[in-house]
C-alpha cells in the first residue's frame, strides 16, 4: 500500500498523471480556502461543505431567499400547509429523480431526516432541532405530515437546512454523496480538488456551468492571484486588502456578526453602567474603513439585517469617552471594583485583522479608565472561554465572537447567545428569558413584534454585551463570468446562478 | 575588497589588541557595532520608547515611510494601528532577542553537553542519547507548543522551552559527530596514552575542535528560532500583543505584503541583519582567534605569489 | 555491520514505541476534538454522542489500550474529521512529501558542497564573503516572503510558472525553489566551516609542511573528514523537511504532510497527529541510520 501510495506520487511528480487541464468554456475553477474534510450531505450547514454540496449537489425541501425578499421558497416540496397540533404537511415536487437514478419521494424525507438524528453518525444539522421530536407520517409518494413535538412554527424554514438523500443511503459518513441538485460528484481528490458535473436529468431548469473544479488555497494573495493569473474563475474570501480591482471584486454583507460578549457573573462586570462605560468606550466607527473593510455596518443585535424581527429603531451607542469615564466613577463610588483586570479574548484568524480589533479595543478600554489587557488564543482555547461551563476562578472575561445567521429567524441566535441556559450566554434575566421563549413558539406578526422587543431590551436596558461590527466579505469573480456575490455566497455557492458574459 | 588585508598580513606572533584587528575588518566591524546597536535597544528600547511604540492612532495607520512629516518615529511607516513602525522595532528587540539567545544558548548547553558525554563514553550511553533524540526530532514542535501552551500556559520562559527542545538534536547530533571525529585523532589519542583526564581531554582537546562548528551553527540558529517563533505567533500559539517580537511583527504584517510592504519587510530585514552580523563576526573570530589557520594564510599568500 | 544495524532497528523501535506512548497521552491534554468537529451552539447530547462513536468518553488508558490493539493489526484507526482511515490520509500526504523533500535535498547537497568547499579555500576573499551574505539572506529571510514575492513576480507578472498546485512539473518549479534557499544556506555555512577546520587540521599540516603539492588530493582527504558534520546537518534539515515544509505547502496548495499535521493538531484529529508522527517518526529513524552508516563509511576509525 505505501508502495502504491508513493508511485502513484511519483507518477504525478514527473507529470506522467497529470490531471486534464483543457476548459470548455462553460467550465469553471472555484478556489476556496479550506479543504473539505468531508463532502456529506448532512453536514451540509457547516460553510465550507455547503459551499459545494448546497444547491448544487443535495437540495432542500424549501429554500429561503436570503438575498432578496421573496422570504421562504419551495424546492423539493411545491407547497406547504399548517395541519395545527404541530403538524405540517408538505407536498413534493413529483418525477424528481437523483443522480444516482433513483426517484425522489416521500420515504427519501423521512430516511434523511432519520439519518440526521442518528446517534451513530454526527450530522450538524441536528442542532436545529434540539428541543424539538419530529414524527413522519408517510401519506402517499408525493404527501408527508411532519410533526413537531413540541410545535414548531418555523418548521417550513427548518426543512431549509435538512439535505434529502435517497434511502439507500447508510447512517454513516458517505464519501460519493447522491442527491437530486443539478450537479452530481464526478471526482473528489483528498487534498487537492473536487469536481463536480452538470447532470442531464435535472428536473429543474439546466444551468449554464457545466463543469465545476474546486481547488484549496488557503493564502488569500494566493486565490486572488489564480484569478488574476485566470487560473481560477471565482475566489470567494479574500481579503479587503486584495479587494482592490472594482472590474472583479465584490464587497457584500456575510451574515457575521462581531460583538463583545460579556460575562455579568465577573465583577466589575455585573454593573450595568460598567456595561454602559465599556460600550461607550469604544469608538465603532474608527475600526470601518481602517482595519475593517469599508462598508461593515456598526451592529445593534445579534442578527443581521435581513432577519425577521429586526428593529429599525435602534442606533449603536455613541462613542463619548468623557461618559464612560462619568459612568465608570459612579460605579466606583457605589463601591464596584472598576479596577479588577478584564481580559480581553479573541481568536487568531477569526476573521481578518482580529489581532488589531482585539488591541484596538484594549486600547479604547483603557483609554476610559478599564484595566484591559489582550489574550490572543487558537480556536480551541478560544472555545473554552466562549462556551459554558467558563472556567473556574476566571477574571473578568471580554471574549470577542463572530456569530453567523443567515437562516432568516433569530431563533438561531437568541436562544445560545442570551437566555440564562443558552451556552455563550453571560445573561441571567428572567425577562429575557421569558421573551425568547414567548417569541420562540409564536408566529406572524406576533413572533416578530416578540424578536423585536428582546433586541431592544438586550442591546437598550440590560446592555447585556458590546454588539459591534456586522461584517462584510469580499470575493474575486473573473470577468468572463456573469454572477455577483452575496449575503448567501458565505453559506453556499450555488453553480446554477453563475452565467457567462 | 578591504578585507583582502587581512590575507595578506602576516599574522603576528601576539595578537593585536581585539579591536584593531576588528577595525581593521570592515566588515566585521560594521557587524559589531550592528550587534551593540541591537542590544542596547534590547536593553533600554522598552524603558526609554514603551510609550510611543504603543500609542495608536487607528484613522492614521500604514502610514509609508521615509517622511518625517510625523517625526523620526515614523521614519520607516506606520503599522496597522498607527504606531509608529521604528519605535515598534526597537521595543521588540527585547523579547525579541531574550528568546533567540536564551532559546539558543540553552539549546547548545544542553545540546552539546549531551552530545559530548554520546560521542566521549561508550555505545550504550551513546545509544540511549541519540535514540532520544531521534523522538524530540520526530517530534513535532507545533504540537509540543500547544501542550504546552495548555498545560503550563503561555509566556516568554515558556516560548523558550518549546523553541529550546525542538533545537536540542541539531547541537547534541553535530557535536557528537565531531567528537567520534576529533577522538581519533593523534593528539587526542596522544593525550588518553599520556594520562590525561577526561576532563582535560574534553575541554582541552575536544571543545576547541568542536566548538566552531557549534558557533557556526548558533549564529544561524539565531534567525532560525526568530522565525520558528514568527510561525508559531501566527498560528496563535506564540508569542501575541501585547507582548512584541520581531518575529510577531513579521507574521501580523503578512495580510499586507502587497499593500503596505513595510510592516512585514523591516522586522523581516531586522531578522536577516541580526543572522549576518552575527554570522560575519563569528567568521571573522574563527579565522582571528585561531592560530591554527595561520599557516593556511601564510600558505595562501605563498600558493599565490 | 549486519548485527549493529539489528540492535539499531530494535532501539528505533522501542524510541517508536516510546514517541507514540507520549504523543497519545500529550495530545489528549489539549482539549476536546467534539467541541471542534461540532458547531458552537451544538448540544451537549450532540458532543457525548460524538465522544461515544470515537470511543472517546473512556478512560484514557482504555482508550489507549484499545489504541495498541488495533496498532497491532497494523489498523491507526480513522481520522475524527474526515471519517477515513488516517494511514491513508498520511500516506497519501507523504506520496506527496516524498519526492518534494528529495528533489530539494538532492540539489542542496550538491550546490551546498561545491559552493561551500570552493567558499573555504577562498577565506576571507570575495568568493567567501559573497557565498556568505547570500545564503545568510537567503537562510534568515521569512520565506512566506521569498514564496509571495516569487508568486508575483513569476506567476502574475511573467507568467512562467502556475501560481500553485500541483498538476505538471511546471507546478513543482516554485515549491522546490523556495523550500531550496534555508536548507542551502544553513549547509553551505556548515561546509564552510568543516573545510575550514578539515584544512587545519595536524595531518594536512603535515601534508603541506611535506610539500605534498596535489592540491586535490588535499581536497579529497579535507573533504571527506569534514563531512561528518555537514552530514549531521543535512541529516537536520532533511528531518524538517520530511517533518513538512508548512509554509511552502500553505502558499503553493502543495497537499504535502505539513500542513496535514499542523490542521490535525489544531483540529485535534488524534489518530491523523498519531499516524503522522509516526510514519515521519520512521523515516526520520531510518534515515538516521543511514547518516551512522554514512559516518563509518566516511571515516572508518570510527567503527567501534
Amino acid at each position: 500500500m505505501i508502495i502504491k501510495h508513493v508511485l502513484v506520487g511519483a507518477l504525478m511528480a514527473s507529470g506522467l498523471v497529470a490531471p486534464a487541464m483543457a476548459q470548455s468554456n462553460t467550465d469553471i475553477t472555484v478556489v476556496l480556502s479550506e479543504e473539505l474534510d468531508l463532502v456529506e450531505p448532512c453536514m451540509a450547514t457547516r460553510s465550507n461543505i455547503g459551499r459545494v454540496i448546497m444547491g448544487n449537489i443535495s437540495e432542500t425541501l424549501t429554500e429561503l431567499d436570503v438575498r432578496g425578499d421573496k422570504g421562504l421558497m419551495p424546492r423539493l416540496a411545491d407547497s406547504w400547509e399548517d395541519k395545527g397540533n404541530g403538524t405540517w404537511q408538505f407536498k413534493l415536487h413529483p418525477g424528481v429523480k437523483f443522480s444516482d437514478g433513483t426517484d425522489f419521494d416521500a420515504a427519501d424525507v423521512k430516511h434523511s431526516f432519520d439519518r440526521v438524528f442518528s446517534d451513530q453518525i454526527t450530522c450538524e444539522s441536528k442542532r436545529y432541532f434540539a428541543d424539538t421530536a419530529l414524527t413522519f407520517n408517510i401519506v402517499d409518494a408525493t404527501t408527508i405530515d411532519i410533526t413537531a413535538t413540541p410545535a414548531q412554527p418555523i418548521l417550513p424554514l427548518l426543512m431549509s437546512l435538512v439535505t434529502i438523500v435517497p434511502s439507500e443511503t447508510p447512517v454513516e459518513f458517505v464519501r460519493d454523496p447522491v442527491g437530486t441538485g443539478p450537479y452530481k460528484m464526478t471526482e473528489w481528490t483528498a487534498g487537492q480538488q473536487i469536481v463536480l458535473e452538470r447532470r442531464d436529468d435535472y428536473w429543474g431548469a439546466a444551468p449554464a456551468v457545466t463543469k465545476a473544479t474546486y481547488v484549496f488555497r488557503s493564502e488569500p494573495t494566493v486565490r486572488a492571484a489564480m484569478v488574476e493569473a485566470g487560473e481560477a474563475d471565482i475566489a470567494p474570501q479574500i481579503t479587503e486588502v486584495e479587494a482592490t480591482n472594482p472590474k472583479t471584486d465584490f464587497t457584500y454583507p456575510n451574515s457575521e456578526t462581531v460583538y463583545l460578549r460579556i460575562d455579568q457573573t465577573v465583577e466589575p462586570m455585573g454593573d450595568l453602567r460598567v456595561r454602559k462605560a465599556l460600550n461607550a468606550a469604544i469608538d465603532r466607527d474608527a475600526f470601518i474603513g481602517t482595519v475593517l473593510a469599508a462598508g461593515t455596518e456598526l451592529a445593534v443585535a445579534m442578527v443581521p439585517p435581513t432577519t425577521l424581527g429586526w428593529n429599525g429603531d435602534l442606533t449603536p451607542p455613541a462613542y463619548d469617552l468623557e461618559q464612560a469615564k462619568k459612568w465608570l466613577a459612579e460605579a466606583e463610588a457605589d463601591g464596584v471594583n472598576v479596577k479588577a483586570p478584564v481580559e480581553v479574548i479573541a481568536r487568531t484568524e477569526n476573521f481578518p485583522h482580529v489581532t488589531e480589533v482585539g488591541e484596538a479595543l484594549v486600547d479604547m478600554l483603557n483609554e476610559a479608565g478599564f484595566n484591559a489587557s489582550l489574550r490572543m488564543v487558537e480556536v480551541a482555547e478560544h472555545e473554552q472561554y466562549y462556551s459554558k461551563p467558563y472556567p473556574e476562578g476566571r477574571n473578568a472575561q471580554l471574549v470577542v465572537a463572530q456569530h453567523d445567521n443567515a437562516r432568516g429567524d433569530p431563533v438561531f441566535s437568541m436562544y445560545f447567545k442570551y437566555h440564562s441556559q443558552g451556552t455563550q450566554s453571560g445573561v441571567n434575566d428572567p425577562k429575557v428569558d421569558e421573551l425568547i421563549e414567548k417569541a420562540s413558539a409564536a408566529t406572524g406578526a406576533d413572533r416578530a413584534a416578540l424578536w423585536s422587543e428582546l433586541f431592544a431590551y438586550v442591546q437598550k436596558d440590560i446592555v447585556a454585551d458590546a454588539l459591534l461590527f456586522h461584517m462584510v466579505a469580499h470575493s474575486r469573480v473573473s470577468e468572463r463570468l456573469d454572477f455577483t456575490p452575496t449575503i448567501a455566497t458565505n453559506q453556499q455557492l450555488q453553480l446554477s446562478e453563475i452565467g457567462f458574459k | 575588497m578591504s578585507d583582502l588585508s587581512l590575507a595578506k598580513t602576516p599574522a603576528p606572533r601576539l595578537a593585536p589588541p581585539l579591536l584593531g584587528m576588528l577595525w581593521r575588518d570592515k566588515l566585521a566591524f560594521t557587524s559589531a557595532l550592528v550587534l551593540l546597536l541591537i542590544v542596547a535597544a534590547a536593553l533600554f528600547g522598552p524603558m526609554l520608547l514603551g510609550e510611543m511604540a504603543s500609542d495608536q492612532n487607528l484613522r492614521g495607520r500604514n502610514f509609508p515611510p521615509f517622511s518625517l512629516d510625523r517625526g523620526w518615529a515614523f521614519f520607516l511607516g506606520g503599522d496597522s494601528l498607527g504606531r509608529p513602525m521604528l519605535a515598534r522595532l526597537i521595543v521588540a528587540a527585547h523579547s525579541t532577542m531574550l528568546i533567540a539567545a536564551g532559546t539558543v544558548a540553552a539549546a547548545m548547553l544542553i545540546g552539546a553537553t549531551l552530545g559530548l558525554v554520546a560521542g566521549y563514553l561508550g555505545r550504550n550511553v551513546s545509544q540511549v542519547i541519540m535514540r532520544l533524540a531521534d523522538v524530540i526530532m520526530s517530534f513535532p514542535s507545533l504540537l509540543l507548543a500547544v501542550v504546552v501552551l495548555y498545560v503550563l500556559g503561555a509566556s516568554i520562559p515558556n516560548m523558550i522551552l518549546v523553541l529550546a527542545l525542538t533545537r536540542i538534536p541539531i547541537y547534541l547530533r553535530t557535536t557528537r559527530a565531531e567528537v567520534l571525529e576529533v577522538r581519533e585523532r593523534m593528539f587526542v589519542q596522544a593525550a588518553v596514552v599520556m594520562g590525561a583526564s577526561h576532563a582535560r581531554i574534553i575541554f582541552r582537546h575536544i571543545l576547541p575542535v568542536v566548538a566552531p562548528t557549534l558557533v557556526t551553527i548558533a549564529t544561524l540558529d539565531f534567525a532560525f528560532v526568530m522565525l520558528a517563533e514568527s510561525s508559531l505567533s501566527f498560528l496563535g500559539i506564540g508569542v501575541q500583543p501585547p507582548d512584541i517580537t520581531w518575529g510577531l511583527m513579521v507574521a501580523q504584517g503578512r495580510p499586507y505584503l502587497t499593500t503596505a510592504w513595510w510592516l512585514a519587510f523591516w522586522p523581516g530585514l531586522l531578522i536577516v541583519i541580526t543572522a549576518l552580523s552575527l554570522n560575519l563576526l563569528s567568521n571573522w573570530m574563527r579565522i582571528a582567534l585561531d592560530p591554527n589557520l595561520r599557516w593556511r594564510l601564510e600558505a595562501r599568500s605563498t600558493a599565490n605569489g | 555491520m549486519t548485527k549493529l544495524i539489528g540492535q539499531r532497528a530494535i532501539a528505533s523501535l522501542l524510541s517508536l514505541f516510546g514517541l507514540m506512548i507520549l504523543v497519545f497521552f500529550l495530545s489528549r491534554l489539549t482539549g476536546d476534538p467534539a467541541v471542534l468537529f461540532l458547531p458552537i451552539d451544538a448540544t451537549e447530547q450532540m458532543k457525548q454522542e460524538f465522544r461515544a462513536l470515537h470511543g472517546l468518553d473512556l478512560p484514557v488508558i482504555e482508550q489507549f489500550w484499545r489504541y495498541i490493539v488495533d496498532l497491532a493489526q497494523l489498523d491507526f484507526g480513522d481520522s475524527l474529521r474526515k471519517a477515513r482511515p488516517a494511514l491513508d490520509i498520511v500516506l497519501e500526504a507523504y506520496a506527496w512529501t516524498l519526492p518534494l523533500a528529495l528533489i530539494t535535498m538532492g540539489l542542496v547537497i550538491v550546490a551546498a558542497i561545491v559552493l561551500g568547499s570552493l567558499a573555504a579555500f577562498n577565506v576571507g576573499g570575495f568568493f567567501d564573503r559573497l557565498v556568505s551574505i547570500i545564503s545568510l539572506i537567503g537562510a534568515s529571510a521569512p520565506d512566506f516572503w521569498i514564496a509571495i514575492v516569487a508568486i508575483v513576480i513569476f506567476s502574475i507578472g511573467l507568467g512562467w510558472v502556475p501560481t500553485s498546485g500541483v498538476g505538471t512539473p511546471l507546478h513543482w518549479v516554485l515549491p522546490i525553489a523556495v523550500l531550496f534557499i534555508r536548507p542551502f544556506g544553513l549547509v553551505v555555512q556548515v561546509v564552510r566551516g568543516s573545510m575550514l577546520s578539515a584544512l587545519s587540521a595536524p595531518y594536512v599540516k603535515t601534508a603541506r609542511a611535506k610539500g605534498v603539492k596535489n592540491l586535490p588530493l588535499i581536497f579529497v582527504h579535507t573533504l571527506r573528514n569534514g563531512m561528518l558534520p555537514v552530514v549531521t546537518v543535512i541529516g537536520d534539515q532533511a528531518a524538517a523537511m520530511l517533518n513538512g515544509a508548512v509554509i511552502v505547502e500553505t502558499i503553493f496548495g502543495f497537499p504535502g504532510i505539513g500542513k496535514l499535521m499542523i490542521d490535525s493538531i489544531l483540529q485535534r484529529d488524534f489518530n491523523v497527529v498519531l499516524a503522522a508522527i509516526m510514519i515521519t517518526a520512521i523515516a526520520i529513524f531510518l534515515m538516521n541510520i543511514l547518516i551512522d552508516i554514512a559516518y563509518s563509511v566516511l571515516d572508518p576509525r570510527i567503527r567501534h
